[in-house]
């Protein structure tokens, strides 16, 4: 059958069968490796989201201005189980937590420290995912329990209590009662060194009790099920939703609620293309060299192509479809290499090194690989782009040869 | 009117400080269906001229028309177009593209111009059959000898059925017989399929069976001779 220009180019790459491989090589590896990073990045940017959510939910509300509080009642959600019931009805699947945090003294025999007492009730899907990255010896708070306390083993240790002994909270300032004897039930193990220095969680009925009847600090909604960035589309809508119903509250996401984190998450991505082009530039400067030499080894042939009636314009075309052609191939190769890997690394992985440094921040150290069809299909163009840059210069040269000169060249 | 009319055509090359005269004011006109040779010694123009006439270089001065159109001013787009669209070329040295078929070569030219693909595999096929080269159809260039890709050559200038063919020493690098029977087919085409043809070349074996050879010396016509064929 006579040949197609798609034929003709793909049959020219393989004339310099070793040359077009170690690019068609570099081209897969590259995007190969770019599909790897942006998994990876993709894994750090959902482990973010995964800590910071579990952490504190997807949404909370507070008093308006709390952060410049300094009094501790000012600071209170009053009537909290019908405000509770508000955001619950505004907060669709969200599981709605109200919590209670009280500053005071927990204190066992000679021993104190300062702690931040966190009231809370724990639906079971919260306490089994809390409960997954803090092991937990003993018993778990229970809701409606007003006697019993979970620490954090080092702030046990620091009290010197054991399961079944006593400790007694002083919370003065406080609305409740303002102390409360409590029994130790349970010991966890907490990721974050600091804080398993000032664990101390009784249920929201305790806390209640000993600082605050019918008052929470402040509400979250979480979203147990959502654990990757991407999928994350309702929590602003939940947000507008919940400040539409109490207007005289503050009701942030968790974007408003760690700016900081949040400007890390954003300049990721960015950061991810930018390195991937680097990548790209390097081996676009294989293809070049490729298909530079194959275009100097064949000016004669392009010679008599256009002595026979081929434009320098479809020349020119024929070279930069090689060039995409060989692109192309090493896209292909790379995803086909490049996705199991993900797949593999998307059961779950961890980085040998930064365990500790992830756990001192409290965070969860197993990363799951993540990634978007935009980030495959944005590596293949960027192969494909990388091809018709590359073709850019040798076409141009070829495009604008003489006939009489090309053939008689000599290589 | 002349198929080809060539009015004192001159070209010359600067090599440095060295300005060669290839051609020294030629003029030619060239009829439909002849069959003409450009005869002369090596470094007399032929090439040139033939060049030339293809429109694959400019002329130093002078003027060059094909059915009537002036083609030496033409920009290189236009040239292009114009080559593909009335001529067909055959190198001395095959020049065929090596990673094509010898079909897929003889249906390049028609590939070029558009045309689908049944009908440039039908007209390639004929063009390779009425060369004796059907049954290597499916050959690289690298599986042919010197004279079947001469052949393919002509297949390929052959099956876009341009007005005129211009070939370079067609016969040049081929043996005595494989030459012979290569200028047979060549007249053969000539006269079936009333194809003008324009050689260069110095092969007296050529030089017997044209209707006219034309001959070039020091880049200028030295005289002309006309045949008649039996």
């Amino acid at each position: 059958m006579p040949v197609g220009v798609l034929s003709l180019a793909w049959r020219n790459l393989w004339r310099q069968r070793r040359r077009s491989l170690t690019s068609l090589g570099a081209v897969a590896l590259v995007v190969c490796l770019s599909l790897l990073y942006y998994s990876i990045g993709g894994a750090a940017v959902n482990s973010m989201y995964r800590n910071l959510t579990e952490a504190g939910g997807q949404v909370q509300v507070h008093v308006q201005g709390y952060r410049d509080l300094r009094d501790f009642s000012d600071g209170l959600i009053r009537d909290a189980s019908q405000v509770e019931a508000t955001v619950r009805a505004q907060a669709g699947s969200g599981v709605v937590v109200g919590v209670l945090d009280v500053p005071g003294l927990l204190i066992h025999g000679d021993r104190s420290r300062a702690v931040a007492l966190s009231g809370r009730d724990w639906p079971a899907a919260l306490q089994a995912t809390y409960l997954r990255q803090n092991p937990l010896e003993g018993t778990f708070v229970r809701s409606g329990d007003d006697t019993g306390i979970v620490l954090g083993r080092g702030l046990a240790t620091a009290l010197d209590v054991g399961i079944g002994d006593e400790v007694v909270m002083y919370a003065p300032g406080t609305e409740g009662f303002g102390a409360g004897s409590y029994t130790v039930t349970g010991l966890v193990d907490v990721l974050d060194p600091s804080a398993a220095s000032r664990t101390a969680l009784v249920s929201l009925a305790a806390a209640q009790s000993l600082a605050a009847q019918d008052a929470v600090s402040h509400i979250e909604v979480h979203f147990p099920d959502i654990r990757r960035l991407q999928d994350d589309a309702v929590t602003s809508a939940v947000a507008e939703r919940v400040q539409g119903a109490l207007p005289g509250l503050s009701v942030e996401s968790w974007r408003e609620l760690s700016p900081t984190l949040v400007r890390i998450l954003d300049s990721l991505r960015p950061v991810m293309a930018i390195v991937s082009v680097i990548f790209f530039v390097l081996a676009g400067l294989l293809v070049v060299n490729s298909i530079y030499l194959g275009m100097v080894e064949r000016i004669r042939e392009f010679g008599v192509l256009m002595s026979l009636g081929a434009s320098g314009r479809r020349v020119m075309g024929l070279i930069t479809l090689e060039s995409v052609l060989l692109c192309a191939a090493g896209a292909a190769v790379g995803v086909a290499i490049g996705l199991p890997l993900v797949g593999l690394m998307a059961r779950g992985f961890t980085i040998p090194g930064l365990e500790q440094y992830y756990a001192s921040f409290g965070m969860d150290p197993m990363f799951y690989a993540s990634i978007q069809p935009g980030e495959i299909a944005f590596a293949i163009l960027f192969a494909l782009a990388t091809g018709v840059l590359a073709a850019l210069w040798p076409a141009s040269i070829a495009s604008r040869l003489e006939p009489v000169e090309a053939m008689r060249f000599t290589a | 009117m002349s198929l080809y009319r060539i009015e004192n055509l001159t070209k010359r090359y600067r090599t440095g400080e060295v300005e060669t005269l290839a051609l020294r004011g030629v003029d030619l006109t060239i009829e439909e269906g002849e069959f003409t040779a450009v005869a002369g010694p090596s470094g007399s123009g032929k090439s040139t001229l033939l060049h030339l006439m293809g429109a694959l270089d400019e002329p130093s001065g002078g003027e060059v028309y094909l059915n009537g159109t002036r083609i030496d001013t033409l920009g290189k787009r236009e040239a292009a177009r114009m080559r593909l669209a009335n001529l067909g070329f055959v190198f001395q040295a095959y020049n065929l593209i090596p990673v094509l078929t010898a079909l897929e070569n003889a249906a390049f030219v028609l590939e070029l111009r558009g045309m689908s693909r049944r009908e440039r595999e039908e007209r390639a096929r004929r063009a390779l059959d009425d060369l004796g080269m059907a049954a290597y159809a499916d050959r690289r260039p690298n599986q042919l000898s010197g004279g079947q890709q001469q052949r393919v050559a002509v297949a390929r200038a052959l099956a876009a059925e341009p007005k005129i063919i211009l070939a370079d020493e067609p016969t040049a690098n081929l043996d005595s017989e494989t030459g012979h029977a290569l200028i047979e087919l060549m007249r053969h085409l000539n006269r079936e399929h009333s194809v003008t043809f324009v050689f260069s070349t110095h092969d007296p074996r050529l030089l017997d069976s044209v209707d006219r050879i034309v001959r070039l010396e020091d880049g200028q016509v030295a005289g002309e001779e006309r045949r008649t064929q039996a």
